[in-house]
């Protein structure tokens, strides 16, 4: 189709919020680079006192000037085999999206759109570009329209064929999973965001004194019966319902996240959708997994849930570098559902995988480097510090301390080679790690990237080796195999995989 | 099965060796240049054992250490991937699957243009850098191994997840 013949289309005004909260999104996301720049300004603010004031609202007015402009810019025309994009006012940018090419589309339900009836469409193209367009403040029909008929052509369905009536019907819902708010709860304290809000909060508290310009003067000055006995009691009063409001917080922050989340599995698609305010949709399609992670922390173990995240190869995720917000996650999976869900991932079943432990030298090399420093911690603190027998008996119980989460982590790492006995068959690598934590990592065989034998010096010593297998989800190493059996693997994989022409993204 | 392991180019040795004492070197100019602008601490360390300590560990490092090193050098090409064992101290072998090469890249730096030689990078998905670098490649033979490579990869039967199920 000729580009004269394309219908541009401009979308509605209230899109402007969008290009606003993104601009503030990456405002947020750069901030550290900019710290000298609010540094200097901060030492130049201290003789003019408007200056931040001022680069602060020129700032605003810039922004909102610029989501403006942005919107104004922005055009889209949707064509049989491709979606058109034009945007920006002085580096014109034309993107072409062909169907064939998307290799993701979600739709996503921000909360300053859902009032007016609007969806944003996020897609991901194949390439190395690795570009996520987004195209924002299209009706949800429209937007179910346009998913469909990218979805259905990657599919191999002609694209004409899919209909948005007939096309969410071509693939039956094959599993369908509901959340109830009881579960949501239960992750919230097992995803407790406790610790970094308390690591974020304690430096600004610090710098204050709050404590002693404030709060010592005012508890003083109002509450008389207080004496010095009792002083500790409120202070710690105090900690504790500080505590307790943040725990609570962070229950809500999941309730409002994972509200209603519902998993459907129609075929190799997955899909989990939650929000209470935004609503999310996290999608994957099984060729695309890379990696499946089983994550069960102290909290999660004593509720007997587990947090099961799938990772795939994503453009986007190469360049936030890692976990982005975007991963497929399920925040709270019980024994049963798992046993379930494990079937749809094609794991294979628990009873199934034979745990290969460490071996007893691998403990040697750690063990006998905390009986050299332990010594040494000793010695120093006796002698430099003067500390008397309390230095003494602090480094005894570090050494124990030390020694025992050695040996729990060693206790804890299991590997295993598995075949799942699912229809179609898969075959995985997992391993199994922490201290008080569990954590299985889960990878597909075929999809390793390249395999290493990597031997220190210790190691050669000893005559182990370790199998560093790279994935494209990351790397995963199976420590202190004997050499040989390393290097046999490692053959006997790289073989496997170089025969295995089964698609890996 | 065992590999053929294939040692690189005899100058490649030269070439490890000339460029950790370039690096020595400039390590020696930056205490020179210290020591002319006056930073440098004479009385707490006297350049006398500064100097010893560069000799040996020169010695060490352009002597011992570089030929220690390619004499751990060596790749191999398999029917189905490429090989590479490197490292003196921390030994390191590497396979990677043909049908896992994203692309090839032929590399050569002005030093290695010196001793003619070549590097031949290979990079699959998922990392950063460079995956596999086989050095000290006569440039002739790393070229012709990266059209080999190349027609590999493309002719790769890549069979589709649903017709394979």
């Amino acid at each position: 189709m000729p580009m004269s013949e394309l219908t541009w289309q401009r979308t509605p005004l209230i899109t402007i919020a969008f290009f606003l909260f993104r601009q503030l999104k990456q405002f947020v996301t750069n901030i550290s680079n900019l710290i000298p720049v609010l540094a200097a300004v901060f030492v130049a603010g201290k003789n003019a006192v408007w200056l931040p004031f001022a680069l602060a609202g020129g700032y605003l007015v810039f922004t909102i000037i610029n989501a403006v402009l942005q919107q104004r810019f922005f055009l889209y025309a949707i064509a049989e085999d491709a979606v058109h994009i034009r945007s920006g006012l002085f580096n014109r940018q034309h993107l072409t999206l062909k169907y064939e090419r998307i290799q993701q589309a979600e739709i996503h339900e921000a909360w300053y759109f859902r009032p007016f009836k609007l969806t944003i469409l996020s897609v991901d193209s194949a390439g190395s570009a690795g570009k996520e367009v987004m195209i924002p403040g299209l009706t949800m029909p429209l937007a179910q329209e346009l998913r469909q008929r990218m979805l259905a052509v990657h599919e191999g369905v002609p694209a004409s064929s899919a209909t948005p009536t007939d096309a969410e019907q071509h693939q039956p819902t094959t599993f369908e999973q509901r959340f109830p708010v009881s579960e949501i709860v239960r992750a919230g304290i097992i995803d407790n965001k406790l610790f970094v809000l308390l690591a974020v909060l304690i430096y600004p508290m610090s710098q204050l004194d709050l404590l002693e310009d404030y709060v010592v003067p005012w508890v003083q000055a109002n509450v008389s019966w207080l004496s010095e006995g009792n002083a500790w009691l409120l202070v710690s009063g105090a900690v504790i319902a500080g505590l307790a409001l943040l725990f609570l917080l962070a229950i809500v922050v999941s309730l409002i996240t994972y509200h209603d989340l519902h998993l459907t599995i129609q075929g190799e698609r997955f899909q989990a959708k939650s929000g209470a305010l935004s609503i999310r949709t996290l999608s994957f399609r099984y060729p695309k997994l890379q990696a499946v992670y089983v994550r069960r922390n102290l909290r999660a173990r004593l509720l007997q849930r587990s947090v099961v995240r799938v990772s795939q190869l994503q453009p986007r995720q190469a360049q936030a570098g890692g976990q982005s917000g975007q991963q497929f996650i399920l925040p709270v999976v019980d024994a049963r559902f798992f046993a379930r869900f494990r079937q749809e991932l094609r794991l294979p079943d628990q009873e199934l995988v034979n745990w290969q432990r460490l071996s007893n030298l691998a403990l040697l090399g750690p063990s006998m480097w905390l009986a050299v420093l332990a010594p040494v911690a000793a010695g120093v603190l006796f002698f430099a510090a003067e500390s008397g027998v309390i230095g003494l008996l602090l480094s005894a119980l570090g050494w124990l301390l030390l020694q025992i989460l050695v040996v729990l982590r060693w206790r804890n790492y299991g590997y295993s080679f598995v075949s799942s006995t699912t229809q179609p068959a898969e075959q995985w690598f997992v391993v199994r790690r922490g201290v008080f934590s569990r954590n299985e990592n889960w990878y597909p065989r075929h999809k390793v990237q390249q395999i290493d034998v990597e031997q220190g010096p210790w190691l050669r010593l000893l005559g182990f080796a370790h199998l560093v297998l790279h994935t494209a989800a990351g790397s995963e190493s199976i420590e202190f195999l004997p050499y040989a059996e390393a290097v046999k693997l490692q053959q006997e994989w790289t073989q496997e995989i170089a025969q295995n022409h089964r698609r890996w993204m | 099965m065992s590999i053929a392991w294939v040692a690189p180019e005899p100058s490649y040795r030269s070439y490890l060796q000339v460029r950790s004492l370039l690096s020595m070197l400039i390590l020696a100019g930056m205490v020179a240049g210290a020591y002319f602008t006056g930073i440098y601490p004479q009385e707490a360390f006297p350049l006398w054992w500064a100097g010893v300590i560069w000799a040996l560990l020169t010695l060490f490092f352009s002597l011992f250490f570089a030929s220690r090193r390619f004499l751990f050098t060596a790749y191999a090409r398999s029917p189905e991937g490429m090989h590479l064992k490197r490292g003196a101290l921390f030994r390191k072998i590497r396979a990677v699957p043909l049908n896992r090469i994203q692309h090839v890249e032929f590399k050569q730096s002005f030093l290695e243009r010196l001793f003619g030689i070549a590097r031949l990078a290979m990079y699959t998905a998922g990392s950063g850098g460079a995956d596999l670098t086989i050095p000290g490649l006569e440039p002739e033979l790393a070229l012709q191994l990266k059209t080999e490579l190349l027609t590999t990869i493309a002719n790769e039967p890549e069979l589709d997840d649903n017709a394979n199920e």
